[in-house]
């Protein structure tokens, strides 16, 4: 059983790591202060092909394996969480979900603009009345002519307030009380597609997370991705995916508490030594360092059964529980290592510990991924 | 100021070389050894830049790169990482009795590897010295066994017809030097800033470029020549230096003290007198 990364992957790992500790890191107290998205690091970003890394070249993309696009938002996510979110949903619940659902017309005309960074990409799901309950969403698209009219609201849309492409989920009712789920692609141009003020959020400052509405918004037959009625299996392939993205960036956040209580801990001095040298704060390092590693093998475990096509809901479902729990709790320890300092702005940990809570409800809450892995178990 | 001058097309070559990711290095303090384990290995720095340089010159007069290496097998990840970055030829110069050599060897076989590129090139580019080893000397010796003119530690480079135009600081000068090709530079930083790599470059540089790899027999080098036999240097110990404290404890009026502070720089040639008035 070989756990290395094979010489591509470190290349990739090394050269994301460079860049978002060479660029992303001296923009992100600026970004925390003012919560404004860094457009210019997003057109670095497009350059480098970071906006495309599952999609295929032909399409524009980096054609990455699972395990090297985990490593890119575990390697940005470590410097800036609200940015590794961007990427993570952009990539594995936005740009994914069109290559493998959609036909060679919305890749030509919604892949491209997505793999190359030109238009950011969006997930609609939740609503206000349909949160971890997915399936009772109100959003209608009814089919009128030659076009699908869209109406209802979409609340908690990461990426929303800078999205030029949002896959919308909706119900088309049919006959008697039936109704048939959809997943609809809506540019945010289209006209009825209102856009509500960035919510203000305890972390993740800078990814504009907003409401989308949408009154008779109009969208060709053309925009419906799959077939009639699939938008549920697509909504759960998709979150499926999307998970390992979170799992990721949740281990780039407990990597970063990690690193900067590590720092912390060598340097401050109490009682005329280092703290690292007290049995308390050695405690809290190797139960970080423990989890960490942890986390870390059920990541790219879950990442490389993804790449080599076998079922992995369970793998990713433990990989996303057990990464984002550690995120808060490595947060935790790594605030109270730092002591009064860590409670301030001067020293990150305070930003880790706000993005941290978020990893654990966002893209199914850890309550959801325990019935998903224990159904999972008990069909064993 | 020197304006621009279309020419032919340039055949580069960029010697480059694998190097521990000396920051984190870290020492055994008790056993007094190098803690090797965890430390990534990259490509050299200042080779990067060198590399820059060349993709700057191909892309603006058109030609090509080939990027060079002498090292053990597990250095063809550097040249891939060359290729992924814009390189459009490797090549990967590896034998058991290449090792242990010192930098006299390891320009030889270099040099000879570099004659056997068809074509040869019109500039070789090197960086001015490695993070680990520091000693500057790879890029002046495969100029002196090639006997092409070289010019080191260069910050400017622009093309002048056939030949270049060269800028560099040394011992506090800006030199200017015109140098006729084929030439060799070894390049600093301040010569240009390192692209960051393009994901999308990597399926070509991983899976669909092939390396050419040459041997002791490919080059027509003697054992005697090369590796440990063919070094003039023998590294008997390798150790961190003693720690020396050096220091003087000042007190008194703060701006007594800053005046005091920058003539000691002045003294030191870290700032020159007109910063330190300033």
């Amino acid at each position: 059983m070989n756990l290395e990364p094979t010489m591509k992957q470190s290349v990739i790992r090394r050269s994301v790591r460079k860049f978002a500790e060479d660029k992303l890191a001296p923009v992100t107290a600026e970004m925390e202060r003012t919560g404004k998205f860094p457009w210019e690091i997003a057109r670095q970003m497009s350059r480098l092909q970071y906006f495309g890394l599952e999609i295929p070249s032909e399409y524009g993309g980096a054609g990455l394996d699972s395990v090297s696009c985990a490593m890119v938002i575990e390697e940005i996510s470590r410097v800036n969480a609200a940015v590794g979110l961007c990427l993570s949903v952009h990539n594995s619940v936005s740009a994914y979900p069109i290559y493998r659902f959609g036909n060679e017309c919305h890749k030509e005309r919604f892949l491209y603009p997505l793999a190359s960074g030109e238009k950011i990409g969006t997930f609609c799901l939740t609503e206000p009345n349909a949160g971890s309950d997915a399936s009772s969403l109100e959003t209608t698209g009814v089919r009128d002519g030659d076009e699908f009219v869209l109406n209802g609201n979409k609340i908690f849309v990461t990426n929303g307030g800078i999205s030029g492409i949002n896959l919308v989920f909706a119900v088309t009712p049919g006959a008697g009380n039936s109704k048939r789920f959809n997943v609809f692609v809506a540019e945010s141009e289209r006209d009825g597609l209102e856009k509500g003020p960035p919510e203000e959020l305890m972390g993740m400052r800078g990814n504009p997370i907003c409401p989308i509405s949408f009154h008779d918004c109009r969208v060709p037959l053309d925009n419906l991705l799959g077939e009639e009625g699939e938008g549920l299996k697509i909504a759960l392939s998709t979150l499926s995916g999307g998970r390992l993205g979170i799992a990721a960036q949740s281990l780039g956040i407990a990597q970063a508490s990690l690193d900067t209580s590590l720092k912390y801990a060598k340097e401050r001095h109490q009682f005329g030594r280092p703290i690292c040298e007290f049995g308390a704060i050695q405690a809290f390092l190797a139960d970080m360092g423990t989890r960490v590693e942890a986390a870390r093998l059920l990541v790219y475990r879950a990442s490389f059964l993804k790449d080599q096509c076998v079922d992995h809901v369970k793998e990713s479902a433990m990989a996303k529980l057990f990464a984002s729990e550690l995120a808060v709790d490595a947060a935790r320890m790594g605030l109270q290592i730092h002591g009064g300092y860590g409670y301030t702005k001067a020293y990150p940990i305070e930003r880790f510990y706000r993005d941290a809570k978020v990893c654990e409800i966002y893209e199914g809450t850890s309550e959801i991924q325990r019935m998903i892995i224990s159904r999972s178990l008990m069909r064993q | 100021m020197y304006e621009p001058v279309p020419i032919k097309a340039m055949d580069i070559v960029v010697c480059i070389k694998q190097v521990p990711d000396v920051p984190s290095i870290r020492m055994d303090r008790q056993r007094m050894t190098i803690i090797r384990e965890g430390v990534e290995s990259i490509i050299n720095p200042l080779d990067c830049v060198a590399l820059e340089a060349a993709f700057g010159l191909r892309d603006k007069e058109g030609g090509r790169v080939v990027v060079i290496t002498m090292g053990p097998p597990q250095s063809e990840q550097a040249l891939r990482e060359g290729l992924a970055l814009g390189a459009d030829q490797a090549i990967l110069l590896s034998d058991p009795l290449f090792a242990g050599a010192d930098t006299l060897a390891t320009s030889h076989v270099l040099a000879r590897a570099i004659s056997k590129i068809d074509p040869l090139p019109d500039l070789i580019l090197c960086g001015m010295h490695t993070i680990d080893s520091d000693t500057g000397h790879v890029g002046p010796q495969i100029a002196e066994e090639l006997d092409l003119p070289q010019v080191c530690g260069v910050n400017e480079i622009h093309m002048d017809g056939d030949s270049l135009v060269v800028k560099r600081l040394s011992d506090g000068f800006l030199e200017t030097a015109r140098v006729t090709m084929p030439a060799l530079l070894t390049v600093t930083h301040a010569l240009c800033i390192v692209r960051d790599l393009p994901l999308a470059s990597l399926e070509r540089a991983f899976s669909k470029s092939e390396i050419m790899r040459w041997g002791l027999e490919d080059l027509g080098l003697n054992a005697d020549e090369v590796g440990l036999m063919g070094s003039a240097n023998r590294v008997s110990r390798l150790h961190p230096p003693t720690p020396k404290r050096q220091g003087e404890l000042v007190d008194g009026d703060p701006q007594a003290l800053l005046d005091r502070l920058l003539r000691k720089l002045e003294a030191l040639s870290i700032l020159d007198e007109q910063d330190g008035n300033e």
